[in-house]
Order: structure tokens, then C-alpha cells, then sequence
């Protein structure tokens, strides 16, 4: 028995546009490009859509329609769900119809795509209860199976998934790792008991996400076919195939040019045409199989590159710098408790505004230039860190607002103790009130009492 | 092999990056094995500077002197032109035969010289030389290449291109076997605006000395000490260097920050006009004319700034951002030059976008990690930019041409 088991991470980010140092302090909208040109978030969304979003989910609608054992998984970063509502809600209930299907697994992630995990765990956690509860709104599920941005992964997130009840987590299946060992079987994490991890198979991942319309590799132009002999010749020797891709994968990395959608369209039936092949949601298969053995990885292991890590994200001095900056206005951006203040400064999380920092002109480094709006790294630090610039200004001017209204409440406070103290006790005037009505009153303001106090406490509960 | 090599300026003379790309070009190629005989239009020193000994490649290299009065970027000499009248923006018309006087004198010179020497091929250095060039190949039969370092469109910034010298161009690019630029950027404007056929050009993009220059102490320090950011422009004040672009976003940038100072470092046709603009737009506060800076001099000042601009309005190479990462200063370049083909790790703009210009610089001086940065890497990038690389593939180009006219 073999299952194969397809995963795709749908994500846009909210690109800051080229915000100007004579923008701080006087526009706070550091999203809103409205140019012909990639920073435009709209035009974005709707370009993917028309691209990708759209063809694809048809078809996937029509194999879940036509072939009762498809089954796959999505993962959606909050950003992306907040742009389809706003610039393409067609899309958004497309999505919703697939997922109504039961045979769609929707995966746990943090709302903004973000690396908090290595940076801030309490605000990590605040953006994944965010996004479990947006999931459950729009979706009507709840995610039990975590992945983290850019499959970022490390021995103690899979530790804080387990203690958070997850039961599976995903990664990318690197030989630094794996060593001799298959990325096709679950694996345990050191210190954990519980919670599985599933592997990302790479080769066959990225035969399909990067490779298949370059007409340069051997194995252009790949049939579907020919890649279902390549699962199929795992029988025997793997349990599950976790193909693991960017859902733009199909129409906007490989264009619909490369038979891409057409791949898409007959590889399931292919798949399934051999009897002792299935297809397992994430859930499934970590309920399907036990774990072969541990898998340590103590350092951050991501799907990027050719490195594995963090490097496209955080490898020269201006990205450390940015997402230094970022994370250090945590306590202060927290404690404005101002909704629109603390969403930008979370927007401003999101790992793309790093990734287009990065200077690796490797190899790799042609695959950054692809995918920045940017014209260089450095345009991508400079309108970042002047947008961070203004918003650490409202921060600022926030707190310091709360400030003021706080001495204004202490020193009204003050006053009115102050007069109450000048009014001498001599001249107040006993009032003698009959017993049934002091009785009255009493009963009627204690009870505004306790409703004043449960009021309370329901707000300190929020 | 032997080429007879046409230029007409040559370190230690202070006329510019030319000269200095044809002492780096030469001095590889001799490394190569290539025999040089340099012909120069007039007297001048051709050793005697430390950073360009020129000394143990001296017995392949044989410099020759023509009596001539050429005078390199002649635009820029207004005062040996005559103004013929002015433009509907009130700039000088300025017309050069005299110059192209010179040229055709350089190129009878020339001639002669062709007919006493022996040499393999011609290798004639921008349009003061292309005439000594065809001259020297109607004389010996051997094949010509021109190399580009500038246009009449890039002196000009597209605006009163010199009738005169647009022909010498023509001519030129029409005898010539091979004609080479120093980026695609003007390989671009000779096949649009000359019509020379696209396969005929070459682009050999300048490269680098990346020897770590002597440190000296920063100039300027009173203005340091007050917490002063220093901006630097430095080349010639014409038309071509847009200057005036980098004076409009200077008033921009005060606006905002007004403890910049911008230094400008040259000297040129335009310098009153700009002398003018800054005391319109009440920037004299702001702005200092530093004269034109060589060597010691200049180095200290690449070494005080913050910021190096180079704002050209078409710039054919650029060496400016080059030089100012060897001595540790980050540069913002117009995206209308040919450095901006080859370096990634400088800031870029348009020349006419005052505003991003302007946003740039601020940038520059509020984020020193990113100029940091920009230095450590842009440095690394430099590594790979050497002369040797330029002499190899001009070297190769050589031998095809002469394969192919032998075969």
C-alpha cells in the first residue's frame, strides 16, 4: 500500500509600496500602490487569480467531483485569505466549495506568514490563534496538522505543536538530516511522543514545482505518466509520498504553456489506477502509519534554496537588520492596544519583505530576482525601513496619547478627592430617608453593582 | 602580435576616466604578450605617478608623441570653442571644428606613422582618434577597430548633437572591422542613432583596479564635527553629467535633513549655470565647490563622504562608483550609464526622477548597515571587475579578426 499525499501553500503578502522618506509621518498606508507595476497588490491578486486561483480550483473541483479517492491539503496565509475577500472573493468561495468537499484538509500556520517562531514565541502563538480562528470562520474546520512559514522547521516548534495538540507537523525531507533514511515514511522529533512529522519527498516535490517547464532538464517535457511510474516504482519501499509545492505552482511559476494544468488534470487518475494506491490528507496519514524512527533537527531547516535554511531570509547584514527592527518594537507596539497599529506592524512581518532583500546572486539568487517586485534588494530595505520608520513614529505618538490621557485621569482623579476633602464634614447634611425606600435603594444599588462587575470581568476576559 | 594603438590621453594626466581605462586596458594586454606602440597626440608624461608605474612593461610598450592640440572631452573646453548661438533653454551652442581640425591633423600624423611602423592590427580609442584610425588603416591595409568610450549623443545628453563630430562617428563606425563599446547601454545608442549593424559591435565593459588604496585622514572636519553628512558629486560639470538633476534633488533633500552638505568636485562648461542654480535655489548654504580634485585630494574626499552621486544624464561606463567602493563610499548611480549594467550593489535611479533621487539619498545617510553593506559586497563584486578580464576578451577579438582576414 502506497499513499500519496499533496499539499499546496497558497500565500500573496502585502508588498509595501516605494514608501519615501517624505512619506514618514505623513502617510500611514504603506500597502496601497496603485502603479502598473508588481508592487500593486490588487493588480497582483487579480493577475494569480486569473492565472492560477481560478483554472486550477476548477479543475480540482472537477477531480473531486469525478474521483472520489482525490484528497489533498491546502494551506492559506491570512494575507492571502484578506486579499481574496477583498480583491477576489470569487476565488475565496471556490476555495470555501473545495474545502466543503471533506476531502480538502485545511493546515495550521500563522496568520502572516511570518518567522516569529525564531524571533517571538508569545507573538507566534497570537498569530496562530489568529489564524485558527480565521480558518474556522471562513472554513468551518480546524487544523490539526501544522506547517510553518517557508516549512521552516525546528526540534522545538514540532515540541510547542505537540504540547499544543497538533498531531502532525511537516518539513522539508533534507539528506543533512535523513542521512541514509527515506523522506517517504513518519518520523518522531526528539522529546516528543506524540506528534509525527511528515517529509517533504523533494525530488519528486520540486520535479513538478521547479523543474517541469525547463526545457534544459533530461527529463522535459515530464508526462504524467512517466511521474506516475515514479511514485508507483516506490512501492514496496515507502509508505507515503509527500508532495509538498506552492499552490502557484500551477499557472504562475510554470505557466499554463507547459501543460502544467493538463499534468494536473490526469495525474490522479493515473495515480489511482493501480488498486494499492491511494490518496491521504496529512491527517490520514499520520492516523495511517507509525513513526520509523527520530529525526533531530536542531537547527532551522526551511524548503528554500539549495542551503535549507534561513539564509534567503536572514543572510546579509540588511535583513538582520530589518527583522532585528521589526521584533525589537514588540513591547511598545503591544501596549498602544491599537488594532490598526499592531495589523501593519504585523504586515510588516510577513518573511516576503526579507526575501527580497536577499543578496545571494548564486544560482539561487536568479530565483530571488524572479520572484522580487523590487529592482534591487536595497529598494526592498529602503521602502521597508522607511514604512517601519513612520510606524514606529505612530507608535510613539500613541503612547505617548495614552500617556497624557492617563496623568489627565489621574490628576481629575486627584481634584475631585481634592474638593471632596475642601467640603468639610460639617456641612454635610445627614439625609434621613424612610427605611422602605433606603431599603429600595440599597437592594437596587447593589445589584448595579455585581452587573458592573460581571461587565468588567467579561471585558478583562477579552 | 602588434597593434598600434591610437589614444589621446594617458595617466598621470588628469583629464578623467579615459585615460585610465586605456592604461588598464594596456597594461593587461602587454601582460598578454601583446606589443603596444600607444600613439599620443601630444607631449605629455605618461610615467611619474605612483599608482600607475608603468615601469617593467616598458620595453613592450613604446609611447609616441604627435605635435597636435588635441584636447580630450572638448565640450567641456568651451574656451578654446566658439559659441554660435543658443539653445531655446539659453545653453550655448558650442561648435568644435577646431577640434575636428585637430583630428584630421592627428590623423594625417598618423598616416605617417603607419607607414614607419609594423604592427598586426589598429586599435584607435574615441572620436578624436577614429580619423587617425581609418588614416592608419588606408596606409598599412591592416584592420581597424574603434573603441567607444563616449558619444556625441552622450555629450551632448541627446540635446544640439555636433553635426561634425555625429560624421567622424559615421565614417568611423562604417571603416572600422570592429567597433567596441563599453556597455550594452551604448551599444545600444550606436546602433539606433549611428545604424551601425548590431554584429559588428562588441561590448567590453571597462573593468578595475582593486588594489586597496592608502587611507589618509577625512577632509572636511569642521563639517564632520558637526554632525554634517557629506554628499559627493565628482566629474565635469556639462550638460552630459546632470549635475543639474543632482542640484534639484539637493533641495529636496535639505528640506528634510539640513545637516547634508554636498560637495561637488569638477569643473566644466555648466559650472556658472550651476553656481547660479544653487544660489536660486538658496542652497549656498548647503552646497561646497570643491574645484576639480585629483589624486590625493580626490581620494581623501571619496574616503570622507557618506554618499557618492553619479547623476548622468547618458554615461557611456562611469568609473566614479567604482572608484568610490574602493575607498569604502556607497554610491547612487543613474540608471542611464553603463556601471549600472555591472554593479549591483550601489542604489539606481532614472537621472530625471528627482524625487526617488532625492528619497535615495536620504535613504543612504539614514541606513548606515545598508552602506555598510553596500561597500562589503560592492567590494567582493569589484574582485570580478578587473582589466585583466577586459584585456582577455579583447585579446580574443583581436585574434578572430585577424584569423578571419588571414583565412
Amino acid at each position: 500500500m502506497l499513499s500519496v499525499c499533496p499539499y499546496f501553500h497558497v500565500h500573496q503578502p502585502y508588498r509595501i509600496k516605494q514608501y519615501r522618506v517624505f512619506d514618514i509621518g505623513n502617510d500611514n498606508e504603506y500597502f496601497n500602490d496603485s502603479s502598473e507595476t508588481d508592487l500593486n497588490n490588487r493588480r497582483i491578486v487579480e493577475k494569480v487569480a486569473n492565472k492560477s486561483y481560478r483554472p486550477t480550483n476548477k479543475i480540482l473541483q472537477e477531480l473531486l467531483d469525478n474521483h472520489p479517492g482525490f484528497k489533498f491539503a491546502l494551506s492559506f496565509s491570512g494575507t492571502v485569505l484578506d486579499q481574496f475577500e477583498a480583491y477576489a472573493p470569487d476565488v475565496l468561495e471556490s476555495f470555501q466549495k473545495l474545502i466543503a468537499s471533506g476531502r480538502v484538509e485545511v493546515l495550521a500556520d500563522t496568520y502572516h506568514h511570518s518567522l516569529a517562531f525564531f524571533y517571538s514565541v508569545p507573538e507566534f502563538e497570537r498569530q496562530v490563534l489568529k489564524h485558527k480562528k480565521r480558518i474556522q470562520e471562513l472554513f468551518g474546520v480546524t487544523p490539526r496538522v501544522f506547517r510553518n512559514t517557508e516549512l521552516s522547521y525546528r526540534n522545538d516548534l514540532a515540541k510547542w505543536c505537540e504540547d499544543n495538540g497538533y498531531i502532525g507537523i511537516m518539513a522539508e525531507g533534507w539528506d543533512k538530516y535523513l542521512g541514509w533514511r527515506s523522506p517517504n515514511f513518519l518520523y518522531q522529533p526528539p522529546g516528543c511522543n506524540k506528534i509525527k512529522v511528515l517529509l517533504k519527498n523533494y525530488k519528486l516535490s520540486d520535479d513538478v514545482a521547479f523543474r517541469f517547464g525547463n526545457q534544459g532538464w533530461e527529463s522535459w517535457p515530464l508526462s504524467a505518466e512517466t511521474y506516475t511510474d515514479w511514485i508507483h516504482s516506490h512501492h514496496g519501499g515507502a509508505e507515503t509520498i509527500n508532495l509538498f509545492m506552492d499552490y502557484e505552482t500551477f499557472g504562475e511559476h510554470q505557466w499554463e504553456d507547459t501543460g502544467i494544468f493538463n499534468f494536473l488534470r490526469t495525474l490522479p487518475h493515473l495515480l489511482t489506477a493501480r488498486a494499492d494506491t491511494t490518496f491521504r490528507t496529512p491527517t490520514e496519514t499520520v492516523q495511517s502509519y507509525n513513526t520509523v524512527g527520530e529525526i533531530d533537527v536542531p537547527d532551522i531547516l526551511t524548503w528554500a534554496d539549495t542551503d535549507r535554511d534561513l539564509t534567503a531570509w536572514t543572510g546579509n547584514d540588511i535583513q538582520r537588520d530589518a527583522i532585528k527592527a521589526i521584533y525589537d518594537m514588540e513591547p511598545k507596539v503591544l501596549q498602544t492596544k491599537n488594532k490598526d497599529l499592531i495589523e501593519n506592524w504585523r504586515k510588516l512581518q510577513t518573511s516576503d519583505h526579507f526575501y527580497y532583500m536577499c543578496t545571494k546572486w548564486s544560482e539561487d539568487g536568479d530565483v530571488h530576482a524572479y520572484f522580487s517586485p523590487y529592482q534591487s534588494p536595497y529598494d526592498a530595505y529602503i521602502a521597508f525601513m522607511n514604512a517601519l520608520s513612520d510606524l514606529q513614529l505612530r507608535v510613539s505618538h500613541s503612547l505617548t496619547e495614552r500617556e497624557a490621557r492617563a496623568k489627565e485621569r489621574a490628576l481629575k482623579k486627584e481634584k475631585l478627592a481634592a474638593t471632596l476633602e475642601e467640603v468639610s464634614p460639617a456641612t454635610v447634611v445627614p439625609i434621613t430617608v424612610e427605611p422602605t425606600l433606603h431599603a429600595l435603594l440599597s437592594t437596587w444599588v447593589s445589584g448595579l453593582k455585581k452587573r458592573f462587575r460581571s461587565l468588567l470581568d467579561f471585558f478583562h476576559k477579552k | 602580435m602588434k597593434v598600434l594603438t591610437f589614444g589621446w590621453d594617458f595617466p598621470p594626466s588628469r583629464n578623467g576616466g579615459l585615460g585610465v581605462a586605456c592604461y588598464g586596458l594596456t597594461r593587461e594586454l602587454t601582460q598578454n604578450g601583446v606589443e603596444v606602440i600607444f600613439v599620443l597626440p601630444r607631449r605629455q608624461d605618461v610615467v611619474g605617478n605612483a599608482r600607475f608605474v608603468f615601469a617593467d612593461q616598458a620595453r613592450n610598450v613604446s609611447v609616441r608623441e604627435v605635435s597636435s592640440f588635441l584636447q580630450p572631452y572638448h565640450q567641456a573646453e568651451s574656451q578654446v570653442h566658439y559659441i554660435e548661438s543658443f539653445d531655446a533653454d539659453g545653453r550655448p551652442i558650442i561648435k568644435s571644428r577646431t577640434i575636428i581640425e585637430e583630428a584630421h591633423r592627428f590623423a594625417h600624423q598618423a598616416s605617417l606613422i603607419a607607414q614607419e611602423e609594423t604592427f598586426d592590427i589598429i586599435h584607435a580609442h574615441d572620436w578624436t582618434s577614429y580619423l587617425a584610425g581609418i588614416a592608419a588603416k588606408r596606409a598599412s591595409g591592416k584592420p581597424l577597430i574603434l573603441h567607444v568610450h563616449a558619444t556625441s549623443y552622450d555629450q551632448a545628453a541627446s540635446q544640439n548633437v555636433d553635426p561634425g563630430i555625429f560624421k567622424i562617428e559615421c565614417e568611423g563606425f562604417a571603416a572600422a572591422d570592429k567597433v567596441v563599446t563599453v556597455s550594452q547601454f551604448t551599444k545600444n545608442i550606436i546602433v539606433e542613432k549611428h545604424g551601425v549593424p548590431a554584429d559588428k559591435v562588441e561590448v567590453v565593459h571597462n573593468g578595475c583596479d582593486t588594489t586597496e588604496p592608502v587611507r589618509y585622514e577625512p577632509s572636511l572636519s569642521a563639517l564632520r564635527s558637526q554632525n554634517k553628512k557629506i554628499v559627493l558629486y565628482h566629474g565635469r560639470i556639462t550638460i552630459q553629467k546632470g549635475v543639474d538633476y543632482f542640484i534639484k534633488a539637493a533641495r529636496r533633500v535639505i528640506d528634510v535633513d539640513p545637516d547634508v552638505v554636498f560637495v561637488i568636485s569638477g569643473w566644466g562648461d555648466m559650472t556658472n549655470q550651476i553656481i547660479n542654480q544653487v544660489g536660486e535655489m538658496g542652497l549656498s548654504k548647503h552646497v561646497i565647490f570643491a574645484g576639480a580634485l585629483w589624486e590625493e585630494e580626490r581620494d581623501r574626499m571619496y574616503q570622507t563622504a557618506d554618499l557618492v552621486v553619479m547623476p548622468s544624464v547618458s554615461e557611456p561606463f562611469g568609473l566614479v562608483p567604482l572608484e568610490a567602493m574602493q575607498h569604502g563610499t556607497p554610491s547612487l548611480i543613474s540608471r542611464q550609464s553603463g556601471a549600472a549594467e555591472v554593479l549591483t550593489h550601489v542604489l539606481k535611479v532614472d537621472f530625471w526622477d528627482i524625487d526617488q533621487m532625492a528619497n535615495k539619498i536620504l535613504s543612504a545617510l539614514r541606513y548606515p548597515v545598508m552602506r555598510q553593506q553596500m561597500v562589503n559586497e560592492g567590494k567582493r563584486e569589484l574582485q570580478k571587475m578587473s582589466w585583466h578580464d577586459a584585456a582577455t576578451k579583447m585579446f580574443k577579438l583581436y585574434r578572430n579578426l585577424l584569423q578571419y582576414l588571414t583565412s
